[in-house]
């Protein structure tokens, strides 16, 4: 094989070699960007991961994730193999396109388009009988290539071919830096189609040449080899253009992505360089829109996660903030992205930003003068929590023992009596030692406030909260609310303190053989709570309960799949009416088998589900209650 | 005889629109699905806003329907199976199989009170002393007002707007009575046990109609009955049965707790169980906002359904008090009368 021009160049490489710099200049710049915003410890992470044995494991990821797209290969098959073709065949080209260079032309490597246009500059002579192999390697992913850009075609005319109920609508910048992607591949086919019978070619280029070689006798197919070739560059030039404007910006921000997580960069509570680089890893697959029950249940397709990116993106910050303030924050939508954005952190991040000038109140006065203000000006609740920990503190002091378990009912649970009624009886029953904390009312567990993003607020309540509860002296703190639980477990530091939701507890009471129950008629699903299922991880025990007091059904929407009830605490922003059409949808689906009770484990989902009224609502406590066998063997109602 | 009309429900609105036809000679079909004429009005001891007793309201409607039974004919314990359109006028299938051949149909199939179970935070059906208004209603009617063990109550509180102006439970509208007869019945209260404190818990009070303004002041000059602005947040029990109830007042910016003996929950209406039944057989529009009927529109053709010959009377065409209905029942007899004599 050998060069068939002696000064290596064509005016046609000049779109192609623009797109190419600024290519390079944008990914230089937005790196030291990205770099730039994030905090000292983080950069030292950066630069640190780079020389350490993990940066395998990290190119292994970005092999795996970024070219071969297992995550999606994983929820769906045609989907990966799309995504796969087209990201791993692209990159299979060029990486055999600088092979071929080090063989045949090593002296030109130091032209970076040279390998794009290979078969322009390079003709075949005899010798190249060795080169066969490249030949069909280069054909085989270019082939492999095709077929992903013809599925990606299909997938927008027919996205149920796929198994997609929606997918995103794109704008014009997407579509430019689509339809750019779309024509490259086809355009270097057809460039290499008819230069092969110079530079010669594999089963496919080749192949398709010696057809036009036929229609050579009619037309001189030599006269379409530069246009074309012009064409592949101009196509490549626009798309490389666009891509700091397009959805394709991913195929670069993911491998950062990548690189940074594994470096252990996590998301924190602002949206520095890390939350960046998330945002621009999103390349709008439109995989979370299925799950999201806004859009399927309440027809808020504009506030999807894919759009709230896309808004933070664009800098519409209203637009973003409006769907934040929608989100559920179910986490079925990080569930399903395959590149792993944690869209409900930035959201929330988003929301903690804005906070200060939405809801510009705060709660210092409590901390500084509620010891001397009178009784009555004081907000009742700093009254609640003061005398609660006060009168903890005395009983501790005059030698009383402390309670076996401390109860935290929460705002939620005191709006749902019968499940802290529930919960009391249950406790007598096992003849536990317990001290219900906010009895006569107390202080918000600070989880809400955390939602809406006042993280001030938040840290203030838990403070108190922290105070009283370590008073009491008790070793265990049972929440009858998720909400309440996932705090107390994950924020607080509550040394020495077993923080147990009561469905934990329940299962513990009932192995350790402290109450008894017997197996009633009812036929129930269970509904799992978003904040105790996705965000707590507990989906056993709460079954494991109930399958000694009823008769427990299965539904499609159980565990990871688990709906939301639409009475998230965090969608400070959505209608009742918005609310209660997901509630509906949601109770639907649940209960397409006809049950008698759907059983959840959350006073907001409780209530939530009551309101529709089609079926029977129980809290696990409150059911549990219901099939307690005392020790006198008198069923207690 | 003159053409006939099928009437459904027994109610106030149902007997005096019966009553006006009979009275310009039209046959009328009452239908009633109890066995008994009155509806809500027959478990009501006494109305504001002057406390006439109801019995004696409902004793007089009743006796003359009884006397109009040559116009009148009443049919008991019986729904409305399913109408057709004839020719002339419309074939009414009734639940027991009577057909009837009319010439219109006036719905007047009344209101539902609210659950106040939907309110789990109120504790209805949990605490045995949250009680509704018409639960209470009906302790004034058996003269027997005391709480669940028999104590006389020291303490009552009244929670406005329970079901009514929340969007929670998807009621965003105003019930109309709820804030007078709140104020009537804590009046009650304090007649029988004048020692007792009343508490009104309201978010406005809407004393829109004649008398009522006058009633309010004298809830609180002459009887000392307590009214605080706010909403309730929740209950919970005592240990000694008694309700322990969290509000604010909103007027002092104050956050408040009450201990009473009884709660009285003022439970609004909502449209009956039966409406979007009787909107599908009857092809009648059902307003999207309040689920209550729609009627043509709501001037000059407020009692007429969207759909030909049909008609609409009472509370199902939203909230009305007593007199109200009384008033909406004789104008859709008027109706009807300029229907069929067109």
């Amino acid at each position: 094989m050998h060069e068939r021009f002696a000064n290596a160049f064509d005016p046609f490489v000049i779109p192609y070699m623009i797109g190419f710099v600024f290519v390079i200049a944008y990914l230089v710049g937005a790196l030291c960007y990205v770099v730039k915003q994030l905090p000292l410890s983080d950069k030292k992470k950066m630069l640190k991961h780079l020389f350490s044995y993990k940066i395998f494991i990290t190119v292994k990821d970005i092999f795996a994730d970024c070219l071969l797209h297992v995550k999606i290969w994983k929820k769906n098959k045609l989907l990966g193999y799309m995504h796969s073709s087209i990201a791993f065949g692209w990159f299979m080209l060029i990486l055999v396109g600088h092979i071929e260079i080090f063989f045949y032309a090593p002296h030109r490597v130091n032209l970076p388009y040279y390998p794009i246009f290979f078969r322009y500059f390079m003709m075949e002579t005899e010798t190249t009988v060795g080169g066969s192999v490249f030949f069909f390697l280069m054909d085989f992913f270019l082939l492999m290539v095709l077929s992903g850009i013809a599925l990606a075609m299909i997938k927008r005319l027919r996205r149920r071919f796929f198994g997609m109920k929606r997918t995103t609508r794109l704008k014009w910048n997407d579509r430019l830096g689509m339809y750019a992607l779309w024509c490259i591949f086809p355009l270097r086919f057809l460039a290499e189609s008819f230069t092969s019978h110079i530079s010669g070619g594999g089963f496919l280029t080749r192949g398709f040449g010696m057809v036009f070689d036929w229609f050579n006798q009619f037309i001189n197919n030599d006269a379409l080899i530069r246009p074309t070739w012009w064409a592949y560059s101009i196509a490549l030039m626009v798309f490389f253009l666009t891509l700091p404007w397009s959805r394709f910006t991913h195929i670069l921000s993911e491998a950062l992505l990548i690189y940074m997580r594994n470096a252990g960069i996590r998301e924190t509570s602002k949206n520095n360089g890390y939350a960046s680089v998330e945002i621009y890893s999103c390349s709008r697959c439109g995989l979370c829109l299925d799950p999201c029950q806004m859009v399927s249940g309440a027809s808020l397709r504009q506030m999807a996660s894919v759009e709230f990116t896309r808004n933070i993106r664009w800098g519409q910050r209203a637009q973003a903030l409006e769907a934040a303030s929608y989100c559920l924050m179910c986490n079925r939508c990080v569930q399903a992205c395959p590149v792993g954005v944690n869209s409900v952190q930035l959201k929330l991040n988003l929301k903690g930003a804005d906070i200060q000038y939405r809801y510009p109140h705060r709660y210092d006065y409590v901390e500084s003068d509620a010891a001397n203000r009178p009784l009555a000006t004081t907000p009742a609740w700093a009254n609640i929590l003061q005398s609660g920990a006060e009168t903890a503190a005395v009983e501790k002091t005059t030698g009383e023992a402390a309670p076996e378990v401390v109860y935290f009912a929460g705002c939620m649970s005191h709006l749902t009596p019968g499940i802290e009624r529930s919960m009391v009886r249950i406790f007598k029953a096992a003849g536990v030692g317990y001290t219900f904390l906010d009895e006569e009312g107390g202080i918000c567990c600070g989880r809400p406030l955390m939602l809406s993003g006042d993280r001030i607020g938040g840290e203030q309540l838990m403070a108190r909260n922290t105070e009283a509860i370590l008073a009491t002296g008790a070793k265990t703190l049972v929440c009858s609310c998720p909400i309440c639980y996932k705090i107390f477990k994950d924020t607080y530091k509550l040394e020495g303190v077993r923080v147990l939701h009561h469905t934990e507890y329940l299962l513990q009471l009932l192995e350790a053989g402290r109450i008894t129950v017997r197996k009633g008629a009812e036929t129930g699903v269970y509904h799992d709570p978003c904040e105790l299922g996705r965000h707590a991880g507990i989906y056993k025990q709460p079954r494991d309960v109930l399958y000694r007091v009823l008769n427990l059904h299965t539904t499609p929407y159980e565990g990871k799949d688990a709906l939301c009830c639409g009475h998230s605490i965090a969608a400070e922003g959505m209608p009742y009416k918005k609310r209660r059409m997901i509630a509906k949808d949601a109770l639907k689906k649940m209960t397409e088998k006809n049950v008698d009770v759907v059983v959840t484990a959350c006073p907001s989902c409780k209530r939530a589900f009551a309101e529709i009224g089609t079926v029977g609502i129980k809290d696990i406590a409150e059911i549990v209650c219901e099939q307690l066998v005392l020790p006198q063997a008198q069923p207690q109602k | 005889m003159k053409e006939t009309i099928a009437i459904i429900g027994g109610g106030p609105a149902g007997m005096e629109a019966a009553l006006s036809l009979a009275g310009r000679g039209y046959k009328v079909y009452l239908v009633e699905k109890t066995d008994a004429l009155g509806g809500h009005l027959a478990r009501w001891d006494r109305l504001f806003p002057q406390q006439d007793p109801a019995q004696d309201l409902l004793n007089e409607m009743i006796g003359k329907v009884r006397e109009a039974d040559d116009y009148i004919e009443v049919i008991y314990g019986t729904e409305l199976q399913y109408v057709k359109r004839r020719m002339r006028g419309l074939e009414v299938m009734l639940s027991n199989q009577t057909v009837l051949q009319v010439d219109a149909v006036l719905v007047a199939c009344g209101f539902d009170l609210f659950r106040a179970e939907r309110k789990e935070e109120y504790g209805y059906g949990i605490y045995e002393n949250v009680l509704t208004s018409a639960d209470l209603e009906r302790k004034f009617k058996e003269k027997k007002v005391v709480c669940h063990d028999g104590r006389t109550p020291q303490k009552v509180a009244f929670v406005h707007c329970v079901g009514s102006r929340d969007e929670k439970v998807d009621h965003t509208y105003c019930s109309k009575v709820c804030c007078v007869t709140a104020v009537k019945q804590a009046c009650e209260i304090k007649e029988l046990y004048p020692e007792a404190e009343v508490f009104n818990l309201y978010m406005d009070l809407r004393m829109f109609d004649r008398y009522f303004e006058q009633m309010y002041h004298k809830a609180q000059s002459h009887f000392g009955v307590h009214f605080v602005r706010g909403r309730l947040s929740e209950v919970s029990e005592t240990v000694d049965g008694r309700i322990q109830i969290k509000t604010e007042d909103t007027l002092l910016g104050r956050p408040m707790k009450l201990t009473v003996d009884m709660l009285v929950l003022m439970v609004g209406m909502q449209a009956c169980a039966a409406t979007a039944e009787l909107a599908e057989k009857l092809d009648l529009k059902v307003s999207p906002s309040d689920h209550f009927f729609e009627t043509k529109d709501l001037f000059l053709r407020g009692n007429q359904a969207h759909a030909k010959g049909i008609f609409l009377a009472g509370a199902c065409t939203g909230p009305k008090s007593l007199p109200d209905t009384l008033q909406d029942a004789r104008s859709a007899a008027e109706s009807i009368h300029r229907y069929l004599t067109d």
